[in-house]
């Protein structure tokens, strides 16, 4: 039976919406069960306050379930928009797209989701707190978005792109290595700031006064979770809009992939423990507001460190992309 | 749950406020087709927005795993009418995809902007 490219690129279509949705669901349910978790046990605390409550669960889950509305539109444009069927390249890019998305959308969707738990268990402690609480919660579980829209942006980049001219190898792997790079390093990215969000709410429903030193930290903290997430995006960047020169040799080709794969699993780790610095920083100020600036020091520098690895793998991705 | 039913009441109203606003404006600037894509994204974000607060009652007093398993039945219930006005926006030239995708955050957009309104407030209140 002879397949012809349009029905590859529709297989890959179809692939590249399940792998986006199916795994864009999942971050979302489980910050929606996690969210929901915390709201049993934060009625359970403070019946009292399960008005305050259920509306930030509420309100939590609506925002937290963002990015997985991203993986849907991606989805559906892979389903239904009509794609060029000139070249094989195209079967490489739904799947990139789609990868991306998907992956791009599970850090985001987990990460806002803790927040919005902590916020419900903020108001069962403290219901006096709702209205800052609320806030706090909305603000960091938007921030977390970011890396899900690095993610759509990706995706939609490697769709619309017009491939015109360009080599099938080694451009299928510059394209798979884009899709890998930017979804799996958002993950990280998403989790990380996730938790020090969860920190924030927390200790603002411990220690009240604190609510604004504390809203600053998380802001900043959140800000350099994301680094490792633009790098990722950088390097899809680079080997989206990077032209090779046709070749039948397979090192090039898996030069470009790796690149993907380095940057993607590279920038993962260290923006979760960006994340965990943050968190503890976040906690420690809560407890101790007069060492704040110390504390914040002391984060920056420890989140510095964190990142070097990240960094590391951005200098092995651009040899791989420039040097090999 | 009457709170949440008065939190549904005025965020859907004031996002679909907004949408039927810029839907004029769009219309007077010819720009039919984004009017039209936001309106209609609108309408299913609020028709989203209204489900999971529906949902909220049955993940009380369950089991972190069982609240797992019931969102992730939402979401995909949901996500199937969410579905629908992107395939249109996709197929039909009446709407806009982009105006389509934007008005799907409606809700959540005007969420944050009600809240982050609230916070500049609070802080010029402080200050004064």
């Amino acid at each position: 039976m002879a397949i012809d490219i349009q029905t590859w690129v529709n297989v890959s279509a179809f692939s590249g919406a399940g792998i986006a949705m199916g795994l864009g669901a999942i971050g979302a349910a489980v910050a929606e069960g996690n969210t929901a978790a915390s709201a049993n046990y934060a009625v359970s605390r403070n019946p009292s306050a399960s008005g305050e409550i259920f509306k930030s669960m509420l309100v939590g889950q609506a925002i937290a379930e963002s990015a997985a509305i991203f993986a849907l539109v991606v989805a559906m444009v892979l389903m239904f928009s009509p794609f060029p069927s000139d070249s094989l390249l195209w079967v490489f890019v739904m799947l990139a797209a789609g990868i991306s998305m998907g992956f791009g959308a599970i850090g985001a969707a987990i990460g806002s989701g803790f927040p919005a738990a902590a916020a419900c268990e903020g108001m069962a402690r403290q219901p006096e707190m709702s209205g800052p609480l609320a806030t706090n919660m909305l603000i960091g579980s938007a921030v977390c978005q970011t890396p899900a829209i690095f993610a759509l942006v990706t995706s939609f980049i490697l769709m619309f792109k017009d491939y015109t001219g360009l080599p099938l190898a080694p451009t299928w792997a510059a394209i798979l290595g884009a899709g890998i790079s930017t979804g799996l390093s958002t993950i990280g990215s998403g989790v990380g700031g996730g938790l020090i969000a969860r920190e924030s709410c927390l200790g603002m429903a411990r220690q009240p006064l604190t609510a604004t030193t504390l809203t600053n930290t998380m802001l900043l903290g959140q800000a350099v979770t994301q680094t490792p997430a633009i790098y990722g995006l950088l390097i899809s960047f680079m080997l989206i809009f990077s032209s090779s020169p046709e070749t039948a040799a397979l090192t090039p080709a898996m030069a470009l992939l790796g690149a993907g794969i380095c940057m993607g699993l590279g920038a993962s780790g260290p923006a979760l423990g960006i994340g965990i610095t943050g968190q503890s920083a976040v906690k420690a100020i809560s407890r101790n507001l007069t060492a704040a600036s110390d504390i914040t020091r002391v984060m920056l520098i420890g989140m510095a460190v964190s990142e070097s690895t990240g960094i590391y793998a951005m200098v092995i991705s651009l040899c791989l992309i420039f040097v090999v | 749950m009457e709170s949440i039913k008065e939190t549904q009441k005025k965020y859907c109203s004031r996002a679909l406020f907004t949408a039927i606003v810029l839907f004029f404006v769009f219309y007077l600037c010819k720009l039919i087709p984004v009017g039209k894509g936001l309106l209609l994204g609108t309408i299913f974000s609020v028709i989203n927005f209204v489900l999971i607060g529906f949902g909220l009652p049955m993940k009380m007093g369950k089991t972190r795993k069982n609240v797992f398993f019931l969102s992730l039945g939402s979401i995909f219930i949901r996500f199937l009418l969410l579905a629908i006005p992107i395939v249109a926006a996709i197929k039909l030239k009446q709407f806009n995809l982009v105006a389509v995708v934007a008005g799907l955050f409606s809700v959540q957009l005007v969420l944050l902007s009600d809240h982050l309104f609230n916070l500049i407030l609070s802080k010029r209140q402080k200050q004064l």
